[in-house]
């Protein structure tokens, strides 16, 4: 079989000049005609943008694609695998495979979910202990408002009622001190894994990503018709997921000025003092509660592939999109 | 480059075996011939099996992982507790006491605000304060000093001093302190039902205890009876330096105020009255402190006593201490939540062994170090 290979779409892909391999030539094709209508002008100015190498891949590295770098473990190839015998091997399927999350970001990301809740729950333990409204010190500080006046409280009786709040403080010590290591550890794993790995470049914005940003949500807001193009994530999940890690950031670097506001007294002065610290730190607080509903929302409409890739790391795609492991190949 | 157009025109006939995939864009039927379904239908449920293999896989990992996380919140629900704190959170409490120690030494100074921002301090916890101390009555007791024989204030028992109070002992709440469960009238205000009722009960059963010592109890530090020390007036302590602090009094519930403080050191008091070696020949790494008749108490370190804001305090605002708020003499340390901050301290003790502290019974950190 005859695999011919297409640049991607993204700059990065085009610039590094190595091609992902294993594309079907009519998939492939078909890929780029749809990829020409998205270059954007200086890819293609440079007489780089589009091109096409006709290189012959041999037939086991061409099913790569099916999972890329590992098929010889996997044999999700037909007439490779012993329960499709009948298959021929020149039949290639329209699907594959991709390697979407790795191991360590997927064990990271589940670890974070109950961690994060655990603090932003133990947090709210705490936090009850200065929302004394009935009674003669209403808190100065979680509040909307200018001045002497307040639009709003946080947080109303009943909510706190609801969430079984009153007097479990100490145990929302307990939870918040000993928690704090386990989230500010992973959390700085994640970091430093994106670093080396180089899946950073999946998440951190470019100058696009804005521009993308704006586009995808006219469209989750059924205004606009179409998609930019995208790899890993587009450009509203790169400036959500970027993000929500400067956040996780925040979270320690406030809580430290609250929990040290002595010791470490230059950080809670650089973040404007003490009570402000806290304020930035229940506002991000808030923040966390935002993103967690907008991405499970998110997570919801992309469906069950979108989902299980998060467990499993693996995405079924069509074989003529971008594949992701090409692309990290390319990072060298 | 050339136009790809043009170069996949040759190459596409020996792709035409690629169908257009149904999910994706069409491409046109002339590259495309017929191939048999059957077969493209088993390649990609091939794929398909191998990505079910990997989902059975991956989610009973996750599974596991799962029944793993819960597990370690049930270990730490169910251990044993210390001071009302499970095990494993007392535990951090004190690697993270021992961690800031070796980081920051204690020895950094608060941020100190000009005068003008300073505000009146809210009265907030008063235990040892309800009754009306006379003011003549007081004295500081003060044990585990070098060579005490040696000083006029010196006596064999300074737990034989009676402090006397301008009233009985009162067993109504004074105040609302919301570090713990309130009083029943309090808490139908906005606690759940299953509060109010324990608390109904409770209070049933056993009358209005003062809330101090119903809830922490007696301190294992105190004194025992003839034990020999100083006895120290007022003007004992007045006879030290006057300092004046304007720093921040911070509350483990959250709040915190700028508080204009003034006082004599607690350096100031140890280096007048030096502390004895301990039996095993080394100096008291600890201060213990409470209240005339020890309904509160805290420990301290030795190494945060020596601090140099860390002051015996006679005066807030320029005015001299309400009962309330300590009078006649409280502490303030502003590297520690103001729960270690007593109010009308009635005794200072130079101690080896890391003495009992009201709060930490409570299962607040005995370190509470900011």
């Amino acid at each position: 079989m005859l695999s011919l290979v297409h640049r991607p779409s993204m700059d990065e892909r085009e610039d590094n000049g190595r091609p992902a391999h294993g594309q079907p030539l009519a998939e492939a094709k078909n890929a780029i005609s749809q990829t020409s209508n998205l270059q954007n002008t200086s890819s293609q100015a440079d007489g780089e943008g589009i091109s096409l190498d006709p290189v012959a891949q041999p037939l086991a590295k061409s099913t790569d694609t099916l999972l890329e770098g590992n098929s010889a473990t996997l044999s999700a190839v037909p007439g490779d695998t012993p329960t499709a015998p009948a298959e021929t091997p020149l039949v290639s399927p329209r699907i594959r495979l991709d390697k979407k999350h790795p191991l360590a970001i997927r064990w990271m990301h589940w670890i974070n979910f109950p961690v994060l809740f655990t603090m932003i729950w133990s947090g709210l333990l705490i936090y009850w202990n200065d929302s004394d409204n009935a009674y003669k010190h209403p808190h100065a500080v979680y509040r909307i408002g200018v001045g002497p006046f307040t639009l709003v409280r946080f947080f109303p009786e009943w909510f706190w009622k609801a969430m079984n709040a009153p007097y479990h403080v100490t145990q929302g010590l307990g939870y918040h001190f000993f928690f704090m290591w386990v989230f500010a550890i992973n959390g700085i794993l994640y970091v430093l894994f994106t670093i080396f790995s180089g899946e950073w470049s999946f998440v951190v914005p470019d100058r696009k990503s804005l521009k993308e940003a704006i586009q995808v949500t006219l469209k989750d807001f059924h205004l606009s018709k179409t998609l930019p193009p995208q790899t890993k994530y587009n450009g509203a999940q790169k400036i959500a997921y970027t993000s929500v890690i400067v956040m996780g950031m925040g979270s320690l670097i406030t809580g430290l000025a609250i929990y040290k506001p002595t010791q470490a007294h230059w950080v809670t002065t650089l973040l404007g003092g003490y009570e402000m610290a806290r304020w930035e730190h229940f506002l991000l607080t808030m923040g966390f509660c935002g993103f967690f509903l907008i991405h499970v929302t998110q997570v919801v409409l992309a469906g069950w592939n979108n989902f299980r890739s998060m467990v499993s790391g693996l995405e079924v795609k069509p074989v003529e999109e971008p594949s992701l492991e090409a692309e990290r190949r390319s990072w060298g | 480059m050339t136009d790809p157009d043009n170069e996949l025109t040759g190459a596409a006939q020996q792709a035409s075996r690629q169908p257009a995939p149904e999910t994706a864009k069409p491409v046109s039927s002339e590259v495309t011939p017929p191939i048999a379904p059957a077969e493209q239908d088993a390649a990609d449920a091939a794929v398909l099996r191998e990505s079910r293999k990997h989902t059975r896989r991956s989610f009973a990992i996750a599974a596991v992982g799962a029944a793993a996380g819960y597990g370690i919140y049930q270990w730490i629900d169910h251990s044993q507790r210390l001071s009302m704190q499970p095990m494993p959170f007392r535990r951090a409490f004190q690697a993270n006491a021992k961690l800031s120690r070796a980081i920051f030494d204690d020895r950094a100074l608060a941020p100190a605000y000009p005068l003008k921002r300073a505000e009146d301090l809210r009265v907030n916890g008063v235990y040892g304060l309800k009754q009306t101390l006379v003011p003549e009555s007081w004295r500081l007791q003060l044990t585990g000093v070098a060579d005490a024989r040696s000083y006029p204030q010196y006596v064999t028992a300074v737990t034989a001093w009676e402090y006397r109070y301008a009233d009985v002992k009162s067993h109504e709440d004074q105040g609302h302190d919301t570090k713990v469960a309130p009083s029943a009238d309090t808490a139908e205000k906005m606690a759940p039902e299953s509060m109010v009722a324990a608390e109904k009960i409770r209070q049933e059963r056993a009358g209005r205890m003062p809330r101090g010592l119903e809830e922490a109890g007696r301190s294992r530090s105190t004194l025992d009876p003839g034990t020999p020390g100083l006895l120290l007036t007022m003007d004992d302590i007045l006879k030290l330096p006057k300092h004046d602090l304007v720093t921040q009094f911070k509350c483990i519930e959250g709040w915190s105020q700028i508080v204009h403080w003034s006082g004599v050191r607690l350096a100031d008091l140890i280096a007048a009255y030096p502390p004895a070696k301990g039996v095993d020949g080394r100096l008291p790494r600890y201060v213990y402190m409470e209240t005339p008749n020890g309904d509160y108490y805290v420990g301290y370190d030795m190494k945060v006593c020596m601090h140099p804001q860390t002051l015996l305090v006679t005066e807030m605002g320029g005015s001299p201490l309400t009962q309330f708020h300590g009078a006649p003499l409280r502490l303030h340390a502003p590297t520690k939540y103001g729960y270690k901050q007593i109010k009308r301290i009635g005794l200072i003790a130079y101690t080896g062994q890391q003495p009992d502290d009201y709060w930490t019974k409570l299962g607040y950190d005995w370190y509470a170090g900011l």
